[in-house]
């Protein structure tokens, strides 16, 4: 199959796409969502080096990053149960006093 | 790539960067309608030229391009929309687009554990979380960024620097296809290899259970860890302090606090 470029290029868009949300939005939930979109662009770019090289080890890759996911999924929500019980609010502005 | 189609792609991409960087939260004058102009110029020449420069896949180009479209609209929409609930169902688009293309892909187990993952179970805990903290309207903090331009122009250089030096990936020459057809593909030759036909699951099973087994194992302890410390997370008892909220109005920029 050709034409694999356009899968690198949508990947590297997403990527780009959540990486903006996650640097210009406040909202705590909002930010990991964009870290979400981050992750379908790289599982989209990983799953295509597979069909690339044609090799399984791209989709073995694309599970593990599925894994991944829940995993940051989970805890980030954890966290942000946690930080809106002290603040009250889900701005990230609020923990500023953490930039030091 | 030639020199030519990669200067389009920059363009494209700066409009893009222009487009998302007007369609962000802001206070003040609404710039959505030159937001949407810039954004779906961008979108439409970014999707006429993975077209038109045989970047698609071949034989599946129109799919790739119709997913591609709505991945990418529903991604800007994720991150520009003031609602969150919205942002969320609009991440579901994302999904179920990128899944989409995982299917053009033949990782056709990838595509259904993504949309079991994350449609089934990691949207509808961001959206309980979502009901938990927001109440009724958009929030100030929803209602302008922090910092749009500069994080957009971080952002999309990125991306030109990754789209705009990909080489010509075909399957490499003389590779034998290991990535077994998709249920779709083999239908199409006819039933007469559906029975011994290796299949996507299997191929993805044989490779997990023996050359990553170790990786799996780890992954299913990395599970369960993060499972007890959600758990420890939210169980904790914490001091609710009292937290002024800013007393200066948002600026432009949303910034509350001045740089070092």
């Amino acid at each position: 199959m050709e034409g694999l470029e356009g899968y690198i290029i949508v990947g590297a868009v997403l990527f780009a796409l959540g990486l903006a949300g996650f640097l210009c939005r406040r909202n705590l939930i909002i930010m990991f969502l964009s870290t979400e979109i981050m992750f379908q662009g790289v599982l989209l770019t990983v799953v295509a080096f597979s069909r690339v090289h044609e090799q399984m080890d791209g989709q073995a890759f694309g599970l593990f990053l599925l894994a991944i996911a829940a995993v940051e999924a989970g805890v980030a929500l954890g966290l942000i149960v946690l930080l809106h019980r002290i603040r009250g609010t889900l701005d990230a502005e609020s923990w500023s006093v953490m930039r030091g | 790539m030639t020199p030519a189609t990669a200067a389009i792609l920059y363009v494209l991409l700066t409009l893009g960067a222009l487009g998302v960087y007007l369609l962000m939260p802001r206070t003040g004058r609404s710039l959505v309608k030159p937001g949407v102009f810039f954004g779906g110029i961008a979108l439409v020449g970014i999707l006429v030229l993975l077209f038109t420069e045989a970047l698609a896949p071949r034989g599946v180009a129109v799919y790739f391009c119709i997913f591609a479209g709505v991945a990418l609209f529903a991604a800007v929409r994720v991150v520009s929309h003031p609602k969150p609930v919205y942002s969320a169902i609009y991440f579901v688009l994302v999904v179920v687009a990128v899944a989409a293309m995982l299917v053009l892909l033949r990782a056709e187990f990838i595509a259904v554990a993504l949309i079991i993952i994350y449609a089934g179970a990691i949207l509808v805990a961001y959206v309980f979380v979502i009901m938990l903290a927001q109440q009724g309207n958009a929030a100030p903090y929803d209602r302008c960024a922090r910092e749009p331009a500069l994080a957009v122009v971080a952002a999309f250089l990125l991306a030109a620097a990754v789209a705009g030096h990909v080489g010509p990936l075909t399957n490499l020459a003389g590779s034998p296809e290991v990535i077994p057809a998709s249920f779709a593909e083999t239908a199409q030759e006819g039933d007469a290899s559906l029975a011994d036909h290796p299949g996507n699951t299997e191929s993805l099973g044989i490779v997990l259970m023996t050359k990553y087994v170790v990786v799996l194992e780890l992954a299913g302890l990395l599970l369960l860890i993060a499972m007890i410390g959600a758990i420890a997370l939210s169980k904790k008892q914490v001091p609710v302090e009292n937290w002024q909220q800013p007393r200066r109005p948002l600026g432009e920029a949303g910034r509350e606090v001045e740089p070092f």
